[in-house]
């Protein structure tokens, strides 16, 4: 029995999903594919190890960034974005850097590791949902008592997965987007097809990446409503939801909150991410 | 697994569990102490355990994730105990070189330390917390860059919103749109390293704006970036107070009009000495004195605020008023000519003529108005508003009620009267201004009985200036008490010299003139010392004052005069009949000789003596001597001796001469007599 099958047996007793065709994904590879990013992108791999580093000062990490030209160039046009409100006064990258701190760093370096700078080999709506869901998980983590960049990152890397799916399998993984539009019932759906939903893949990933564990944690939790560390992003993606899907069913925030947010508290969350969210996914795609 | 072994010998002190595929399962090969510790389960219960027992979040499929063949991987995630328990730990699975076994080493990560540790830091959290909530002082806390991470209580309140209203970057929405780059510049320079503080207007949720003081420090954390503390010091009433004290400083409280202070520093700002279209008016109020004397001060205050109002509403919006002092204030405009400037004085002789109803009475207002346009002659601020001083003044000169334009040739005739006036000073000081004496002759027996000290003045470049000229001069620039103070002193030392050359035969007196202004409480004071400095008896001075003099405040020339008399001096009244002086008035004077004016004394020659006989007659019948002035003609003394006249003099009698000239004459004069 493959690790697929084996998924897919273990998971029937709790899904209630109809039953859809032989996968033919083979998790190993994408698995594989994850320890060998780093050999093929060198740079981006050790922008990500430096900015993991404890000890790493700006000066460290800039001189890393600065050795990825195109990635240096989005630093800088982030930081100058009115995300961070600096108005074009960011005109070192050694500032840049301080400005959008290593975290952001290291996701955008972690963009780059992973070609999801190339939309063309990306869901038509990746970016949308990516950047939404983001700055969602930014807008809301105060209420949650999170960091706003830690969330904005987590938000902006949670769909790593999904590329990794489309990647494997573009038309397949179109097929069950298009099929399965309520983000739950299409982590179903993966890992009925896949053995693995894209979430937990992105969680497995960024661990595998040495992203520290309170950004790996979320990912795993999103599913299940008893995990307040799932809470932020489960209500992210209910945002996002509302902002990019069509005919997007709603599901009351307080229920995937945990009671932290009320529905009469989105209003301004939602204008902010509508206003800045397309200026957020230029800045991050140059 | 000779691996496995070597880490188990590595150390005891972690949870090492060996993971074996046996029938297609993953269970426990191998553990341990440290892990039967950690898992609770008896040795024999723990071998043969499948894997997911102990890692319930890897059930199914996912425990592949962990167990790869290829590599180590590493996670976090609960791991079950015996009892059920849930432990938070990184597990680390190694694979062998034939990818089926696998060694498991297993830390906790929420053990009593690492507790201890995150409850020492939620401590600090929450302290910081509550200081920074509660804090009376406005505090922001930026995460990186420009994003508030958090803000407080206080500063919730300055600004009038809810915290999420101010996080992120929604704080920059309450900084005044002007003042908003000087904060992002400090905050970028903060956020760089240092501290640093700006000065920005915050306006507030109700649109009312608060001046702050937001002082920022840099903090760095490490794995993250860089972020800044704020504290904001809200100075609007400090700021406010400061404004009125300076506006206090820079105006005047009656008219609320700027002062001669703001006046400089307003016109000083605008003047660009290449420029040009820079115009000055200069106003001083007619008979501002005769209101003020007659209707009282507040009748006269009222009337300053009056035109001060006047002034601002006839004048352009970005045109200046400012009261230069007393009755006079000052337009300034910009960008106008000599015309503009004209038609503007114009407008304001016409607003301020308006009647004013003031203490009872209906008042037209009425100004003398000097216009000054800035032209290339012009090297700096002050010679401006000068010029239009100075055209005013010729304005009140020409009778008042008039505006006069200072054109080229009036401002170099100004600034030649300056000149001189410069020169006059050094001369005073250097004492290059001298004196000639001019003898009196007794009509009794021809004897010359005294002198009178005529101040002369030979310029260097103009040669001799007319006592006309120089005296009014020093009278209109506080040059006249230094000027008399010289005539006494070198008087009184000549006299003295005469003494000591010509003992008995020296003159008896000599007279010296007095000018109006310097008919003050100080006069006998440098009389006396002049007279003690030279070892003079007072009899032998004889003081001089115009009848003019005498009339511009009788009361207290009278006082003057009286305290002269007690010390002794003679009093002479100059040019008599030639002012209004009241007949009446004279009987009280302490004066004893009047001096007939010159022209009264040339028109004997004309067949008019009514006028110099009434003098002589007035004087005899008061019992006061005279002296007649002008004595061109030896039938003008012969006339003047049969009228009566006590003393004589004049250039037919004898010209003014030099100290030591007239010592000589005097010696040879009187040899001749006897």
């Amino acid at each position: 029995m493959t690790l697929i099958d084996h998924l897919h047996t273990d998971r029937r007793a709790d899904m209630t999903t109809t039953l859809a065709a032989a996968p033919v994904f083979d998790i190993e590879a994408v698995l594989a594919s994850i320890d060998t990013m780093a050999t093929r992108k060198p740079v981006a791999a050790q922008i990500v190890s430096v900015a993991n580093a404890d000890g790493t000062s700006a000066k460290e990490l800039s001189a890393a960034v600065a050795c990825d030209v195109p990635l240096a160039g989005r630093v800088l046009k982030l930081a100058n974005s009115a995300y961070f409100g600096m108005r074009g006064r960011v005109t070192s990258l050694q500032f840049a850097v301080t400005v959008v701190g290593f975290t952001t760093v290291r996701t955008m370096a972690t963009v780059a590791l992973t070609d999801l700078d190339d939309e063309s080999r990306l869901p038509a709506d990746f970016w949308d949902v990516s950047t939404n869901l983001a700055l969602a998980a930014a807008g809301l983590a105060p209420r949650f008592g999170e960091r706003p960049q830690d969330a904005l990152c987590i938000g902006l890397l949670a769909q790593l997965g999904v590329a990794l799916l489309h990647h494997n399998d573009p038309g397949g993984y179109a097929e069950l987007s298009a099929r399965h539009p309520a983000a739950a019932a299409r982590r179903t759906a993966e890992v009925r097809n896949y053995g693995i939903h894209a979430l937990r893949l992105t969680s497995v990933a960024l661990e595998q990446w040495g992203f520290p564990h309170s950004m790996v944690l979320p990912l795993r939790e999103v599913d299940d409503l008893d995990a307040p560390e799932g809470g932020l992003l489960r209500t992210a993606f209910e945002l996002a939801g509302r902002l990019c899907a069509a005919g997007h069913e709603n599901v009351p925030v307080p229920v995937l909150s945990g009671g932290r947010v009320a529905e009469r508290d989105l209003a301004p969350v939602l204008e902010s991410v509508r206003a800045e969210a397309e200026e957020l996914r230029r800045a991050l795609l140059g | 697994m000779a691996a496995v072994f070597h880490s188990t010998i590595l150390s005891d002190r972690m949870a090492l569990v060996v993971v074996a595929v046996v029938a297609g399962a993953r269970t426990v090969a191998w553990t341990n102490d440290k892990a039967v510790e950690l898992f609770g389960y008896a040795p024999e219960d723990f071998l043969g355990l499948p894997v997911e027992h102990l890692l319930p979040t890897l059930r199914g499929g996912e425990l592949k994730l962990l167990l790869r063949r290829e590599r180590t991987v590493s996670m976090t995630l609960p791991v079950r105990s015996a009892s059920g328990a849930a432990l938070e730990c990184v597990v680390k699975a190694t694979p062998d070189q034939a990818g089926r076994l696998w060694t498991l080493r297993v830390f906790t990560v929420d053990g009593d330390q690492e507790r201890a540790v995150k409850a020492t830091a939620d401590a600090h959290e929450r302290r910081f917390a509550t200081l920074t909530e509660r804090s009376p002082v406005p505090m922001l806390l930026s995460e990186q860059g420009m994003r508030l991470a958090h803000v407080n209580d206080a500063f919730c309140a300055l600004v009038g919103l809810r915290a999420d209203q101010l996080l992120g970057t929604g704080w920059l929405g309450v900084l005044h749109p002007d003042d908003l780059d000087g904060v992002l510049e400090q905050a970028a320079a903060v956020l760089d390293r240092g501290e640093g503080e700006v000065q920005a207007r915050l306006v507030r949720e109700d649109g009312t704006v608060r001046a702050t003081v937001i002082r920022f420090a840099h903090f760095f954390t490490p794995g993250v970036g860089a972020g800044f503390v704020g504290t904001i010091e809200d100075i609007t009433e400090r700021l406010a107070f400061e404004t009125r004290l300076a506006h206090q400083a820079h105006h005047d409280p009656l008219t609320g009009l700027p002062n001669r202070t703001l006046l400089a520093e307003y016109v000083a700002d605008r003047f660009d000495p290449a420029g040009s279209g820079l115009a000055c008016i200069f106003l001083d109020l007619d008979n501002f004195k005769v209101v003020n004397d007659s209707l009282g001060h507040a009748a006269g205050d009222v009337l300053l605020v009056e035109v001060a109002a006047r002034l601002r509403s006839v004048v352009r919006p970005n045109d200046l008023v400012a009261r230069f002092g007393g009755d006079e204030f000052v337009v300034v405009c910009d960008d106008v000519d000599e015309d503009d400037a004209v038609a503007l004085a114009e407008r304001i002789v016409e607003t301020l003529g308006r009647p004013l109803h003031i203490g009872g009475l209906d008042h037209r207002p009425r100004a003398s108005i000097g216009v000054t346009v800035q032209t290339e002659e012009h090297a700096c601020a002050e010679e401006l508003i000068r010029d239009c001083d100075i055209a005013m003044y010729q304005a009140k000169v020409g009778g008042g009620g008039r505006i006069t334009v200072l054109d080229h040739r009036a401002r170099a005739q100004a600034r030649d009267k300056l000149r001189l006036v410069a020169d006059l000073r050094a001369a005073i000081e250097a004492r290059d201004v001298t004196l000639l004496y001019q003898p009196i002759f007794s009509t009794a027996d021809g004897a010359p009985v005294a002198v009178e000290s005529l101040a002369r003045w030979e310029h260097p470049e103009r040669g001799a200036i007319n006592p006309a000229t120089f005296v009014p001069l020093a009278e209109e620039n506080g040059l006249i008490a230094a000027l008399g103070l010289l005539v006494l002193d070198e008087t009184c030392r000549q006299l003295a010299e005469w003494d000591r050359v010509l003992g008995a035969d020296a003159p008896a007196r000599a007279n010296v003139n007095v000018s109006a202004l310097q008919l003050d409480r100080h006069l006998r004071g440098h009389v006396e010392s002049a007279l003690e400095r030279h070892g003079l008896a007072a009899s032998r001075l004889s003081v001089e004052i115009t009848e003019s003099a005498l009339v511009k405040d009788p009361a207290s020339a009278r006082t003057v005069l009286l305290q002269l008399r007690d010390l002794g001096v003679e009093l002479a009244i100059d040019d008599f009949g030639t002012g209004y002086s009241s007949l009446a008035y004279l009987r009280h004077l302490p004066v004893t000789c009047l001096k007939v004016d010159r022209s009264f004394v040339a028109e004997l020659s004309d067949g008019h003596p009514e006028i110099t006989t009434a003098v002589i007659a007035l004087a005899s019948s008061l019992g006061l001597h005279t002296v007649a002035e002008g004595v061109e003609t030896a039938e003008q003394a012969a006339e003047l001796a049969r009228l009566g006249a006590t003393y004589l003099q004049g250039f037919s009698l004898a010209q003014p001469m030099s100290g030591a000239t007239l010592t000589a004459w005097f010696a040879g004069r009187l040899s001749v007599l006897r």
